[in-house]
């Protein structure tokens, strides 16, 4: 045997323009601090490794998070409802396969914050007795035909959990 | 017994006690502090705030006893307590796990019992907890015996009686399962490392109080003593780890002595402890997994400690959902007992190791750490530093054990891990009772096509997760087909029985 196929389904392509929007977000909050720490080498005459310094970073910060590591997470990031299983990989350095089982699922949530309401995206959490697992960004309309099916073919086994 | 009844008063005196033992360091460093000179009545006022302090605490405990009331009524057992607000808190029998019973020394001479109610482990439960600080064993016994009834009959009505057929209340069965041995404790306490706890225990009290000990003077006076010999100095090692073994048997014996485990009815229930008796029952349903665990002192004697993984518990006990059922035994008497107790595991079985390829993985990081803890050693502390040089041979031998003990195995309903860190670990999981399986391969793991197998189940309020290192890709795709209701691997290895009476089960 070749070992088990991954699984099919992708999450929404608008999950990448989301990432892209954190990654600048938290580029925003670097060049702030980038800006005050500039200003004050100015001011009081400190290394000018603190200016360079602080650049670098920016733009570390920009192709790493805006650029390289959403798309590499996109791709990565798979998942599979199937009748009695959820299957699900994600992770860019190391990546994760989970398997569980219809009957140990016990809830599943939809939840979207702000930015993902603005994009009708939303996070879907499976929770079973011991464990949690998240499938992020999701379009809202699949997210919720998702957990109203999983709920639907989830039943608690007769088994103490 | 639904009228409302009080604890034992000896409650309020256990209620101050409780309290006081919280504020004991705070009192230590009080009495330091005050060392020196008494020259005014200033200098006793913290011995007065003291004295005051424990006529209050007395004052509350008494407080708190009296407004504690509890009472059955309804198939519930309900709680009220508190002095300003008052809390209700009702707990229906059918949520109630057990009822787990700690005779302390002020229990014991007065026939009392303090009972801690077990709940059904789920987060949104916590709430219902609740401890009987003292009440007599009668009364704990009789409220056992009334929680079990109702639970009887609940069941009763759920499912269909057929008609005619009488319910003949049968008194529990009991069956003691397994008692230890005075010379097992004396082999637990001398293999767990506690003579080394207790000696690094004395040390840190020292360091502590280092101001108040004239170190230099003891110091010197040491050398003079090993320059008076080295035998007399030898002996004197010895003697100090003869009394901190002795020391630790003491402890074990406190905390392990009389140690039974009985059978009764769908229960376990464990009993243990020299002054303060400890009894806890785990419901067997209940049970998630067995995990034996080998020290690395023990594993060469074939002595084993079993425990056991409840999804009930206490979360007022830390240690309550990995519990001891066998804490030292030989291994090979272990399968009689636990075939008794849970005949449908398979406590032997063929494993699949970890690939070849996977060994140089075992040894190359942690010879890697150890290089990142020797170059700097070996460079500020030249040449004595050197000897750190050693952790590279330890590093290679630890790595080698653990590529030889890793194995996974998957017969039709178990899936068996074998694992090491240190002490070697076999955990032993249903599949009914495994909540989710999971690879996860790093970048360097890709390469050498291994991955890291998870298995986690259920233990009281979150999971507890076992997993092993470098097993083949491949393999780590067949144990999720295995564990996918799915796929149509049923089966990859074959259980070998160690009870021929269940042969054909």
């Amino acid at each position: 045997m070749m070992g088990r196929q991954e699984p099919k389904m992708r999450i929404s392509e608008r999950a990448l323009t989301v990432w892209k929007l954190y990654g600048w977000i938290s580029a925003a909050v670097t060049l702030l601090i980038g800006a005050g720490l500039t200003t004050l080498t100015l001011i009081f005459d400190w290394s000018v490794w603190f200016i360079i310094g602080s650049a670098i970073a920016l733009i570390l910060e920009i192709v790493l998070f805006v650029f390289v590591l959403p798309t590499l997470k996109w791709k990565r990031w798979r998942y599979e409802v199937r009748e009695e299983e959820i299957e699900l990989q994600h992770g860019i350095f190391i990546v994760t396969r989970t398997l569980v089982p219809m009957v140990r699922v016990q809830h599943v949530e939809t939840e979207q914050g702000p930015i993902l309401r603005k994009y009708r995206l939303a996070t879907v959490s499976i929770s079973t007795a011991a464990t949690l697992h998240q499938i992020p960004a999701l379009d809202i309309n699949e997210a919720d035909a998702l957990r109203d099916s999983i709920s639907a073919l989830a039943r608690v086994a007769e088994d103490d959990v | 017994m639904s009228e409302e009844k009080r604890l034992h008063p000896i409650t309020a005196v256990m209620n101050a006690l409780k309290t006081l033992k919280e504020a004991f360091i705070p009192f230590v460093i009080l009495i330091f502090l005050n060392r020196g000179e008494r020259e005014s009545f200033l200098d006793y006022l913290p011995f007065l705030v003291m004295g005051a302090m424990v006529i209050l605490f007395l004052f509350l405990g008494v407080i708190k006893w009296w407004r504690f009331k509890y009472w059955v009524e309804e198939d519930e057992l309900k709680i009220e307590q508190g002095l300003f607000v008052k809390k209700k808190r009702y707990i229906p029998f059918e949520r109630i796990q057990s009822l787990n019973y700690t005779e302390g020394v002020l229990h014991r001479p007065l026939k009392l019992v303090k009972v801690k109610v077990e709940t059904a482990g789920s987060s949104s439960t916590l709430e219902s907890e609740a401890e009987l600080t003292a009440i007599t064993k009668v009364e704990a016994d009789d409220l056992n015996r009334m929680i079990s009834a109702a639970k009887k009959r609940l069941k009763e009505e759920h499912s269909v009686v057929p008609e005619g057929e009488e319910i003949v209340e049968q008194e529990p069965d009991e069956q003691v399962l397994y008692k230890m041995s005075p010379k097992d404790l004396v082999v637990m306490a001398t293999t767990s490392g506690g003579a080394g706890v207790v000696i690094g225990g004395i040390l840190i009290f020292l360091s502590q109080f280092g101001e108040i000990i004239p170190y230099e003077a003891v110091f010197q006076e040491l050398i003079d003593f090993v320059q008076a010999g080295f035998l007399l100095a030898g002996i004197l090692a010895v003697v100090v780890f003869f009394v901190a073994w002795l020391i630790a048997v003491g402890l074990t014996f406190l905390r392990y002595a009389h140690f039974t485990v009985k059978l009764v009815d769908k229960d376990i229930v464990i009993t243990r402890g020299l002054l303060e008796k400890k009894q806890t029952t785990v419901p067997l349903k209940r049970i998630q997994g067995i995990t034996f665990d080998q020290n690395i002192m023990r594993e060469p004697f074939g002595y084993t400690s079993v425990t056991i993984e409840s999804a009930g518990g206490s979360v007022l006990e830390k240690d309550s959902n990995a519990i001891r059922l066998l804490p030292m035994i030989r291994e090979k008497e272990t399968y009689a007992i636990l075939d008794e107790i849970l005949p449908e595991y398979h406590w032997k079985t063929e494993f699949t190791g970890a690939p070849k390829r996977a060994l140089k993985r075992y040894i190359f990081w942690k010879v890697l750490f150890s290089l990142v803890l020797i170059v700097p050693v070996s460079y500020f502390f030249f040449p004595l530093g050197l000897i750190s040089l050693i952790l590279i041979p330890l590093a290679v031998i630890l790595g080698w054990m653990q590529y030889k003990t890793a194995g996974w195995s998957a017969s039709h309903d178990q899936l068996t891990l074998k694992y090491r860190g240190i002490s070697k670990q076999i955990v032993y999981l249903k599949k009914k009772r495994i909540q989710s399986v999971e690879w996860t391969q790093t970048f360097f793991q890709h390469k050498g096509d291994v991955a890291t197998l998870h298995a986690t189940i259920k233990s009281y309020t979150s999971g507890s997760h076992s997993s092993i290192a470098h097993v083949a890709k491949e393999d780590a795709d067949l144990v999720m087909d295995w564990y996918s209701p799915e796929a149509e691997v049923k089966k990859v290895h074959e259980p070998i029985m160690t009870n021929p009476e269940l042969e054909g089960q």
